[in-house]
């Protein structure tokens, strides 16, 4: 069992109160310019995902209780969630330090684009 | 032309005899579901305004004043509780007020089936059936959460330290109700409110 704690409604309950909506952070490319596209591009949006062994990111949604979507920071192998944060925001930074491989990429590149 | 009739979905199931606290259904309770922005000054003066009391903004708490309650249901949701013929007009009245605002007020008095369910093991019968630990402090009158109680979507209302409101949706009134009727029989009683 897992404890999850919404960070819209501060909810805290089983998992079976919420929702998972599969990995976080996958922007749709063809949002401004569909035409300019790529098969590969669109490819990678739709199937392509991150699987690693530590912390990962996801999405979930408190489901039976206030009804939005939130993120999460988990550890796939000891399955301890390291934070939970809003749909629109990035991970706390000490977490986003301690991400790795495809997800250490991610988050560089997102806070380059942010300066 | 026929008028719209209301027929409850529990309607031939009577009070039971078998169950360790006492479960009857509430029929005479309008409920209107309310959207739109807390950051929405005229939504929240149009709420107001209609009601004679502010809406509540605290998770899962309510607000009441003569017979309307409002129970928070969301950031931006609540479920206004009145009586049942006064809901269309009620209904309506939210609609006008909230004209020129991003914002929605349906009657919904029939989505649900509410389910009281009264007696010293109230409590202990909805921890039967959900994972929430209802000796927890916060547990007072006016709590309101919703929550997946017997694998199905519910919500339900602290009234009283030994009453609490169960709202089903209609669909799933029967299948609550015997769900109820099991978690509640006679003879199963884990006695954890005993003298609380």
């Amino acid at each position: 069992m897992l404890l999850v704690t919404c960070p819209v409604c501060h909810a805290s309950g089983d998992e079976t109160d919420f929702h998972f909506g599969g990995q976080a952070h996958v922007a749709r490319p063809a949002t401004s310019n569909p035409e300019g596209i790529s098969d590969e591009q669109q490819r990678e949006y739709l199937f392509t995902r991150i699987n690693p062994k530590g912390l990962h990111f996801e999405r979930v949604r408190c489901d039976r209780g206030c009804g939005k979507w939130f993120h999460a920071a988990r550890d796939t192998m000891t399955m301890e969630f390291k934070a939970f944060y809003g749909i629109t925001e990035l991970p706390p930074d000490h977490v986003i330090k301690q991400a790795k491989g495809a997800w250490a990429e991610y988050f560089t590149m997102r806070m380059k684009k942010q300066k | 032309m026929l008028e719209p009739r209301f027929e409850s979905a529990l309607a031939l199931r009577g009070e039971p005899t078998t169950t360790y606290v006492s479960m009857r259904e509430i029929t005479t309770r309008g409920m209107i579901d309310l959207r739109g922005l807390t950051s929405d000054r005229k939504f929240m003066a149009a709420a107001k305004a209609v009601l004679g009391f502010d809406l509540p903004k605290a998770p899962r708490t309510s607000n009441s004043f003569g017979d309307v309650k409002v129970l928070w249901l969301s950031p931006d949701q609540w479920l206004v509780l009145c009586a049942r013929e006064k809901a269309p007009s009620l209904a309506a009245e939210f609609a006008k007020a909230t004209e020129n605002t991003h914002a929605l007020a349906v009657d919904v008095s029939d989505m649900r089936s509410i389910i009281r369910i009264e007696g010293e093991g109230s409590r202990e019968v909805m921890m039967k059936g959900c994972s929430l630990d209802f000796t927890d402090a916060d547990f007072t009158p006016g709590y309101v959460r919703r929550v997946r109680f017997a694998e199905i979507a519910a919500l339900f209302t602290i009234v009283d330290a030994s009453t609490i409101d169960l709202y089903v949706f209609r669909s799933y009134a029967n299948y609550a109700w015997d769900f109820l009727l099991k978690a509640a029989r006679k003879g199963s009683e884990v006695g954890l409110f005993n003298g609380r």
